[in-house]
């Protein structure tokens, strides 16, 4: 063979070696001698001859066109659809099979028309691409553009109208083989020969026309079905097209293509999209959970479809919960218990529809959270005016939602012994306790709850009031948990280890001494319990007057460097009443007491109302207060004080207003008098004067004012410069465990705070704070 | 006592001479120390309250226990114990007035 070297000529092999790839294109048969021969043949040309590479492709490339000429004519043979699919199919198998074959004996004609060194470009072609030469081969390609460039071209648009036929007819509801399809687009996939991007032919041609095709026919179905089933039927419809599109997405196109099911979305919910929402709002009052899941899937496809639902279900709430509100306004705002328990029933009818329509999707629990706070901090079925009466330094206070008082109202229902309290279970009032702090969530006004509860306990504390102790200190630990301000929280906690620490003081004072089975002292820390609140005078009675020297001696005994303080106010006792009737107990407030005592020395006289002052030297309002409450106590048919000349009010009476008390007084019960009884006269403990409670509506404005630009501060300390809308931000996030600034409020504080020179503008621009230490 | 013993001898009698008689009676009173100015001048936190430090410690067990104390100097000044002692470490004098600190008596 050597002694040939020189004088082999491309077109001496190539007669031979011909036949053998005409026979590898036809899939005929090939001996394994025939096999090597071709290798060897292709080796020699492409050693010997230097054109022998260029011509090799040349012949080789008008024997594939020709191949493929000849199975173009067999394709378009066929008339039918499905037959001219079927029959593309084949052959494009056939071909691309030996596109698998034919290039491996042309390797090394691919070596030198690359013009590299056979060994170093194998070996680097190795290494530099792992998809292996077979596809990276020049043969290869050859095959695939011949094949690409003559038959596809020209009967590719039959192909896929032919294939977009089928998948029509499958959408009517016809039944056809889909391995005809899914052949078509594995031909146009593999028939890429850039590397770059395989799926190229696919996407430009198949998936085109699969997106069209898709296109056109919904957009005749759809407003087809939309008009004459109704937006109901319409959405179950576009609903199942639109997983029935997305199963046969995966059946017939490649995996990573969502063109098809966005065109769909578009088409199915994007374009009848405003017709879908106006069936928003009716489903959401109508609770049809079913249907708004149903909704929900659709416009979740859709941007700006989800957005217009949130709003609908906020307004829907936020309205729904007022209109209830404002319905029932006479009972819940006389009656806490009822109030909480419709805002409970409304919060859980919504919470339910959010779970069974939307899933408790993050969103729509947002927009439900947003109504309720709404409906939680409405004022307009009542309202609790901060700082009524006299406005603070000229500013009038906006009215806020009463819901945090009657909310601490309903806590000290359940913590306090009342009737209510007796008939629950622990677990139920435990239960219902969590249901507050549910709500207390959405108030924004926090602070004031925290303030009427911390009234409430203390009355609960002093009166020994507590239904539960233990579930007074969990209450604790729970606002703790809802992240409540630590040191109200903390407050509270010290008022009870402060009661404990009174017990023990209680019990070696009466151990002490032998005389005091009838007297109990609280001694409280006032820092704990009534720092700034003021006292009232009161002369005691000599029985209880009596006491106080001892207690004081008792208490210097005790203690080093502390000042006694008696809030009489506070105090409290059980006193027996001797009628002719029979004999009562009665549980009075010590104010009470000193006006009834006032009797003891003449029991059957009438007193004037200035002498009842000069005895107890009690504050006018005080006296009213107390005087009231003996003549006109709501629970008894026979009071026990009796007056002249009529009055409907505590302010009626005047300095000659006269009192006696009433022998005749008695218990009534199933309408018989009786002999004895127990009666609490305290009602509902006052724990300060009514000159300090606008104080303390004020005290809560006032504290807002501090809290705001002690907050400003840390944020400017911590920034050193800030936006207007970033401090905002911040601001309301510091404080909104304890109350929502309002934006007068917070504008008045920057002032405040510029002036006195805490921080200042920014010279170039007005909406930066600068801090200044 | 007496007065009450006579009373339900009389009540017996059927002639009271008193138509009410104290059975309990629930006293409240409240105790803060005895000092002039009510702000710790070290901490400026109230002295009622435990001082920062102590407040800052010991979250937990502080409340309600007084362990952080008052102490009152010569000069009659009051303060934080707390606070005091740790001053004093540095400068044994009245952080108010500058007069030599001796203590006068201690809260209890």
């Amino acid at each position: 063979m050597l002694k040939e070297k020189g004088q082999l000529k491309f077109e001496d092999k190539w007669p031979h070696m011909r036949p053998i790839v005409l026979k590898l294109l036809k899939q005929e048969p090939v001996s394994p001698a025939e096999w090597h021969e071709l290798f060897y043949d292709v080796h020699l040309v492409c050693l010997w001859d230097e054109k022998g590479p260029a011509k090799l492709r040349d012949h080789l490339h008008e024997d594939i066109v020709q191949f493929i000429k000849q199975a173009q004519n067999r394709v378009l043979a066929q008339r039918q659809e499905e037959a001219l699919l079927k029959a593309y199919i084949a052959e494009w198998r056939k071909f691309f099979t030996q596109c698998n074959y034919l290039p491996t004996p042309f390797r090394q004609l691919e070596k030198s028309l690359q013009g590299k060194p056979a060994s170093a470009s194998s070996s680097t072609q190795g290494n530099n691409n792992k998809k292996g030469p077979i596809e990276e081969s020049i043969v290869r390609n050859l095959m695939l553009d011949s094949w690409n460039d003559s038959i596809f071209s020209d009967i590719k648009h039959r192909l896929q109208d032919s294939a977009m036929k089928l998948v029509h007819a499958e959408r009517n509801g016809e039944a056809f083989d889909s391995q005809l399809v899914i052949g078509v687009r594995e031909s146009y996939v593999n028939l890429c020969s850039n590397t770059e991007d395989r799926l190229q032919i696919y996407r430009e041609n198949f998936e085109a026309a699969y997106i069209q095709s898709t296109e056109l026919f919904y957009r005749m179905k759809a407003p087809e079905q939309l008009a004459t089933n109704g937006v109901q039927a319409y959405m179950r419809y576009a609903d199942a097209k639109l997983r029935e599109e997305e199963a046969r997405v995966q059946r017939y196109l490649e995996a990573g293509s969502n063109g098809v099911i966005q065109c769909c979305v578009k088409v199915l919910v994007g374009n009848p999209l405003p017709v879908l929402l106006a069936e928003c709002a009716p489903l959401i009052r109508a609770g049809e959970t079913e249907r708004l899941q149903l909704m929900f899937r659709l416009l979740e496809r859709v941007p700006e479809g989800v957005q217009p639902m949130l709003r609908e279900l906020e307004n829907h709430i936020t309205q729904a919960g007022l209109a209830d509100m404002e319905a029932a306004a006479d009972i819940i705002t006389q009656d806490s218990e009822k109030y909480v328990e419709r805002l409970l029933e409304l919060f859980r009818k919504f919470s339910k529809l959010v779970h069974e329509a939307f899933s408790d999707d993050p969103r729509f629990l947002t927009a439900r959270d947003k109504a309720f706070k709404a409906v939680v901090n409405d004022t307009t079925v009542f309202k609790l005016e901060l700082g009524t009466g006299r406005n603070i330094g000229g500013r009038i206070v906006a009215p806020e939602s009463k819901c945090p008082e009657l909310l601490a109202n309903y806590c000290d229902m359940l913590l306090r012994r009342t009737p209510l309290s007796k008939r629950l279970t622990s677990e139920e009032i435990e239960s219902r306790l969590k249901d507050v702090l549910l709500v207390l969530k959405y108030v924004s006004n926090k602070d004031v709850f925290m303030r009427y509860h911390k009234a409430h306990l203390t009355r609960r504390l002093i009166l020994d009031a507590s239904a539960d102790s233990e579930k007074e200190e969990d209450m604790v630990e729970w606002l703790r948990e809802v992240g409540m301000p630590a040191d109200y929280v903390n407050k509270l906690a010290r008022m009870f280890q402060d009661i404990k620490v009174s017990e023990d003081l209680n019990a070696q004072f009466r151990t002490s001494t032998e005389r005091h089975d009838a007297i109990n002292i609280k001694i409280l820390n006032a820092g704990a319990w009534a720092r700034g609140s003021e006292r009232v005078t009161v002369s005691l009675p000599v029985e209880l007057e009596d006491y106080i020297p001892e207690v004081e001696e008792f208490y210097k005994r005790k203690h080093n460097g502390r000042k006694l303080q008696w809030y009489h106010h506070m105090s409290n006792g059980t006193i027996t009443f001797a009628t002719n009737g029979g004999k009562f107990d009665l549980d009075v407030t010590t104010f009470q007491m000193a006006v009834l005592f006032a009797w003891n020395q003449r029991p059957h006289d009438k007193i004037t109302y200035e002498n009842l002052r000069l005895a107890t030297e009690l504050p006018d309002g005080e006296l009213r207060k107390t005087l009231w409450s003996l003549v006109a106590f709501p629970k008894l048919k026979r009071q026990l004080l009796q007056f002249t000349p009529q009055a409907t009010a505590p302010k009626d009476f005047d300095e000659h207003t006269t009192f006696w008390v009433n022998q005749d007084f008695a218990l009534i019960k199933n309408a018989k008098p009786q002999k004895r009884g127990k009666v609490n006269l305290i009602g509902r403990l006052q724990l300060s004067t009514e000159r300090s409670q606008i104080e303390d509506n004020q005290s809560i404005v006032q504290l807002r004012i501090l809290r705001t630009q002690e907050a400003i501060i840390k944020i400017l300390k911590m920034r050193k410069r800030i936006s207007n809308a970033a401090l905002q931000s911040e601001l309301v996030d510091i404080l909104k465990n304890m109350f929502l600034p309002s934006k007068k409020m917070i504008k008045e504080q920057l002032e405040w705070l510029i002036e006195h020179k805490y921080m200042k503008r920014d010279d170039d621009d007005i909406n930066t704070f600068i801090y200044m230490a | 006592m007496a007065d009450e013993n006579d009373n339900d001898r009389i009540d017996d009698n059927q002639k009271p001479e008193k138509m009410f008689t104290l059975k309990k009676w629930n006293a409240v009173a409240m105790w803060s120390w005895d000092v002039e100015c009510d702000t710790c001048a070290i901490c400026r936190v109230q002295v009622m309250d435990a001082c920062l430090r102590c407040q800052a410690e010991s979250k937990k067990d502080s409340y309600g226990k007084q362990d952080c104390v008052v102490v009152w100097g010569e000069c009659n000044h009051s303060f934080h114990y707390c606070c005091m002692s740790l001053w004093v470490k540095q400068n044994n004098r009245c952080p108010l007035c500058q007069q030599e600190w001796s203590i006068q008596r201690m809260g209890k």
